[in-house]
């Protein structure tokens, strides 16, 4: 005669399983523990979550201390972008780097902050800044010019640390 | 006393109690959010006044707010009158429970309970059984196939729970020998308590008292996952609100309910020992009810935030094969204690 | 024909041809910087080293001439070696400027330094500092720095511009080009050593810093600047035309083109005075309408004058298909046989090279596609006695400013009761007009041209108009124009509201009540080759991206009668 081997699957449950009784227990005793923990919320417009270094914020240009741009408009942000959200025209100066972003222009709408602008920038000149909580109201708005994105070099220092340490 | 004065003193008891119970569903709704916030690490409601405390009146407004929508499908009268059942059967409930013994105010004996009707358990189970039908018209008075579906899952469920509901009582009935509520909560004076006494009895009632209000791990009927919102799906504006409150006034029945049928009442055991005035023994008992009542309720909303939903399937399987068969053995068992030890 | 060995592929030569030449007829290539194919060999930047079986040492493939049964390695062990050196040694001194650089992109330094190169640097010490920033001519900027002195560019002043103009200066790592004393970098086509030069030492003043060469598309198309029709891309980013260079052409231009046709065919497509919708004059003013209402307006009036009131000409300046149909429109619904078209001839502008004095780029077109006076007919200066006399009242224009090459056409053409003008742009016939329909320019259309010498050659649309669409109408299109969206400021570059003339024509005829099922210029040109007999069998296939030469006899005959 052959024997009838029952297996037993992964969903069988055993008896105490099945009545239920102590494995809603375990999870009620799961659940009030986290009760009592401390939140990990943060009361965002009054308290405000600092980044670390390492976090990609909005990408900023950066202003020298003479108030110049270090970006020589080479252009390979805009390429890098997988979003298309650069837009660079570069013109000549007089100065010793020759050209300059004559319009530096990034999209935040079809920003998607990966930081492969950063990345590539052979410049040092374009970085992911700790800000994060933007906000347009029209795609105008969004378009972020020269003005906005200019950013004093001392402001950007520590995550400039960061890029050399890890980049 | 006169019929005058019985007639003042139910009015007044009705509209404390109406009021208190609106008073209670709201924060109750406050709680819910905030306790589904602390089981999920968060803060909940904080921005409606201090801590969040005003968010239920900020709801309600907005539900006011809203604009009525009635499906062109539907069946306009029963869609109304739909909420209006759910809402006066869950209200209507909390008369017969009884939430602290007899005081003497102004020379007035007065239990506290604002009908003491000697058979009140049997008009409980009349009400809740009515209540079904808030639930299945609104399903089908909507005219939508979610709604449908919701009110069609409310009735099957709610019979099938009513069973064992309805025999785990018999227990508790067994050994007070009276449908009088008040009789009820006597009978369990010391550590008498039903959920002690007959504890197979208490976990049938509990469950099918979750069953019977409809909340998770229950809740079928407006399982937002397949039925969009369930039987309330049509629905809008204040006629949500109501069914919304009829929800929450049926767990502070159903709590209380348990409270009085399992957990002693207002009882707190060997008070008449300690040899305190009447008056404050009345308003500690009170306290108990409150305490016992509240704490019935976080347990509502813990569930709530633990465990998932059950499939249909063995919701039925569990309403019938488990827990009907195993409020029958809690009769045996506590006719068998009476058998024994003559209780 | 003899043969040799080449990664073990024989392959056939020419006796005299040099290894690298075998080795491109048949697609093999060998890297090269000062290597170009119509200059002379120089030999001097060593990185076409390859290896020759039983010669000593390796030999450079562009001056080694090839002989039978020779065996020559170009990807062998030693020659790879020999590359990379080579390259280490020409990066040693070359700035790593390709952010700036305007050649980055189409840099063969920048590909071969991919290919080739180590990919790190071992040179430790500071590079050279040269002169940078020099101006050699008018519209050519140098870079000492980035020079590999390949000598290009002198030896493309000696050969091909027959004007020295450019030198080595120096020795050893301080070398490097300039001017010869008193002299600049101004023959006609300076502008070659731009694309000559392998690395960006050399760029252009006019297209400097203007744009990065990947975020533009490169159309096929013709120059326009005179009868030669060099072959060239029009290179456009956001619907602006950025710069033109030349295209490959053995048999019209060869691999150059003059700075004039460079630098001044394409700014009038960007330019402001473009006309960008159709207009009417009423009550002496130019008042813009509706393409509809400036069809139905003209064809009322001109429908007032009789059959030999009416004058037509054609253009030099237009297309192949914009002509025949305005013969078509003159003869079949006008019923006009007076048709010609004017000639511009500049006896100054030509020379040996390239240039023509024939400054219009289809002239041979416009007489092709039948734009000639019938026997009764008149010629231009018939037409313009005519008008004189007051027996022409109403002149149809077709792309040509008229007036600017004969300024006393101004005052004849005030006695006209109706001047009907197409042109891309406002100029002093516009002024004139009564009705303007702004055409489409050249490289906002498709279309064929004829040179001088009997090559019908195509352009191509490059700009869109508001009629056309880059993606639809298969137009070349670069990353931005294929991910741009109508809310992307880079993307959203002027269109105009032009036509091409034939479809301009096409809609008119309509408004007079004849038909024309024309929507492609193909169509066009394909009804052409079976009316015409010099198209005769010809499509849009067949003459391609270099074009085909036309039968000269037949064109003679036909040019003399």
């Amino acid at each position: 005669m052959e024997q009838k081997s029952v297996k037993r699957r992964k969903k069988d449950l055993s008896f105490l399983e099945r009545i239920y009784i102590p494995e809603i227990l375990k999870g009620l005793s799961l659940t009030f523990k986290n009760m009592i923990r401390p939140k990990f919320t943060i009361e965002y417009p009054e308290e405000r979550f600092i980044p670390s270094a390492a976090y990609r914020g909005r990408p900023v240009l950066i202003e020298e201390n003479n108030g110049d741009e270090r970006c020589v408009a080479c252009g390979l942000c805009s390429r890098v972008c997988p979003a298309l959200a650069i837009e660079v025209q570069a013109a000549e100066t007089e100065r010793e780097q020759e050209r300059y972003p004559e319009k530096f222009e990034i999209n935040m709408l079809r920003c998607i902050f990966c930081g492969f602008c950063e990345e590539v920038c052979p410049e040092e000149a374009i970085v992911m800044s700790k800000d994060y909580d933007l906000t347009f109201s029209n795609r105008e708005e969004a378009i972020y010019g020269k003005d906005k994105l200019l950013v004093p070099v001392n402001q950007l220092q520590d995550r400039i640390d960061f890029l050399r340490k890890y980049k | 006393m006169g019929i005058g004065e019985i007639i003042l003193i139910s009015l007044v008891k009705i509209l404390l109690i109406i009021s208190l119970l609106f008073l209670t569903v709201s924060y109750l709704t406050y709680f819910e959010r905030k306790i589904s916030a602390w089981v999920q690490n968060r803060i909940g409601p904080n921005r409606v006044g201090w801590k969040g405390l005003l968010q239920p009146f900020a709801d309600v407004f907005k539900l006011m707010l809203k604009e009525d929508i009635v499906p062109e499908k539907a069946d306009r009268i029963i869609h109304l009158l739909a909420p209006m059942i759910a809402l006066f059967v869950a209200f209507s409930t909390f008369a017969v429970i009884p939430f602290g013994p007899e005081v003497h105010l102004f020379g007035y004996d007065i239990p506290l309970v604002v009908a003491d009707v000697n058979m009140g358990v049997l008009f409980v189970l009349a009400l809740t059984s009515l209540s079904v039908y808030g639930l299945t018209l609104a399903g089908w008075s909507s005219g939508s196939k979610y709604s449908l579906l919701g009110g069609i899952r409310s009735s099957a469920q709610m019979i099938s729970y009513e069973i064992s509901m309805g025999f785990s009582i018999g227990g508790v009935l067994l050994l007070s020998e009276s449908l009088r509520p008040i009789a009820i909560v006597e009978s369990q004076s010391g550590w008498m308590w039903n959920a002690i006494v007959q504890p197979i009895g208490f976990i049938t009632f509990l469950v099918s008292a979750f069953a019977e209000t409809n909340r998770l791990p229950f809740d079928l009927p407006e399982a937002e996952p397949e039925l969009v919102g369930g039987f309330h799906t049509e629905y809008s504006s204040m006629k949500f609100a109501a069914f919304f409150l009829s929800e929450y006034a049926n767990m502070i029945i159903a709590s209380g309910l348990i409270v009085t049928l399992y957990l002693g009442g207002w009882q707190i055991p060997y008070i008449d020992l300690l040899g305190l005035p009447s008056g404050l023994v009345a308003l500690l008992q009170v306290g108990a009810f409150i305490f016992k009542l509240v704490a019935i309720l976080f347990f509502f909303l813990w569930v709530r935030w633990s465990l998932p939903r059950f499939r249909y399937d063995q919701l039925m399987n569990l309403g019938w094969k488990v827990m009907f068969p195993l409020s029958l053995i809690n009769i045996i068992w506590v006719a068998l204690l009476i058998m024994i030890f003559g209780l | 024909m003899p043969k040799f060995l080449i990664d073990e592929k024989e392959i056939e030569f020419q006796t005299g041809q040099t290894i690298i030449e075998a080795a491109r007829d048949h697609g093999i290539d060998i890297p090269h910087f000062c290597w170009h194919p119509k200059l002379s060999v120089s030999g001097n930047c060593r990185i076409c080293l390859v290896e020759v079986e039983k010669m000593p040492k390796l030999m450079i493939a562009c001056s080694t001439i090839a002989s039978e049964g020779m065996v020559v390695h170009t990807q062998s062990e030693k020659t790879l070696e020999a590359r990379n050196a080579v390259m280490e040694f020409i990066l040693i001194n070359h700035p790593l400027d390709c952010p700036i650089c305007d050649e980055a992109g189409e840099c063969k330094l920048q590909d071969y330094a991919y290919s080739h190169g180590e990919g790190e640097s071992r040179f430790t010490e500071e590079k050279n500092q040269k002169e940078k920033h020099v101006q050699f001519g008018p519209q050519v900027m140098f870079d000492g720095e980035r020079c590999i002195s390949c000598s290009r560019c002198i030896r493309f002043c000696d050969e091909i511009a027959k004007d020295p103009e450019l030198t080595f200066v120096q020795r050893g790592d301080s070398v490097t080009i300039t001017t010869f004393p008193g002299e600049e970098l101004d023959n006609p086509y300076s502008m070659n050593v731009i694309d000559i030069c392998p690395v960006g030492a050399l760029t252009s003043i006019d297209f400097r810093f203007k744009a990065r060469v990947w975020d533009m598309s490169a159309t096929k198309s013709i120059c326009t600047g005179c009868s030669r029709g060099c072959n060239i891309d029009i290179w456009v980013r956001n619907n602006e035309i950025l710069r033109l260079t030349p295209r490959h052409n053995e048999e019209v231009n060869s691999y150059w083109m003059c700075d004039y046709g460079r630098l001044n065919t394409f700014k009038n497509v960007n330019a402001e005075t473009r006309v960008d919708c159709p207009q009417l004059r009423r009550e002496g003013k130019l008042v813009k309408v509706g393409w509809d209402e400036i069809y139905a307006e003209t064809a009322s009036r001109i429908k007032s004058f009789a059959k030999d009131e009416v004058a037509f000409l054609g253009s030099a300046h237009a297309t192949c298909e914009d002509n025949y149909l305005l013969v078509k429109f003159a003869r079949t619904v006008i019923g006009s046989g007076i048709l010609d078209f004017m000639n511009h001839i500049d006896p100054e502008f030509g020379d040996d090279l390239l240039k023509q004095n024939d400054v219009a780029p289809n002239s041979m077109g416009a007489k092709l596609a039948g734009i000639s006076p019938l026997k009764s007919g008149l010629n231009f200066e018939g037409i313009i006695k005519a008008i004189r006399e007051g027996k022409i009242k109403a002149l149809y224009i077709l792309e040509d400013d008229v007036v600017s090459a004969n300024p006393h056409l101004e005052n004849i053409f005030a006695k006209l009761d109706l001047l009907i003008v197409h042109s891309s742009n406002y100029n002093n016939t516009t002024a004139l007009a009564d009705i303007i329909f702004p055409a489409a320019a050249i490289a906002e259309k498709n279309g064929t041209l004829i040179n001088f010498e009997g090559v019908i050659q195509r352009i191509k649309p490059a700009v869109v108009t508001i009629d056309t669409d880059r993606a639809l109408d298969g137009m070349e299109m670069s990353r931005l124009d294929k991910f741009g969206t109508n809310f992307d400021r880079w993307a959203t570059g002027v269109k105009r509201d032009a036509r091409a003339s034939w479809k301009i024509l096409t809609g008119l005829a309509g408004a007079l009540g004849h038909k024309m099922k024309f929507n492609m210029a193909e169509e066009v040109f394909s009804e052409m080759s079976n009316q015409i007999e010099a198209f005769k069998g010809l499509d849009y296939d067949d003459i391609g991206e270099t074009g085909v030469k036309l039968n000269v006899k037949f064109l003679e005959q036909k040019v003399n009668a």
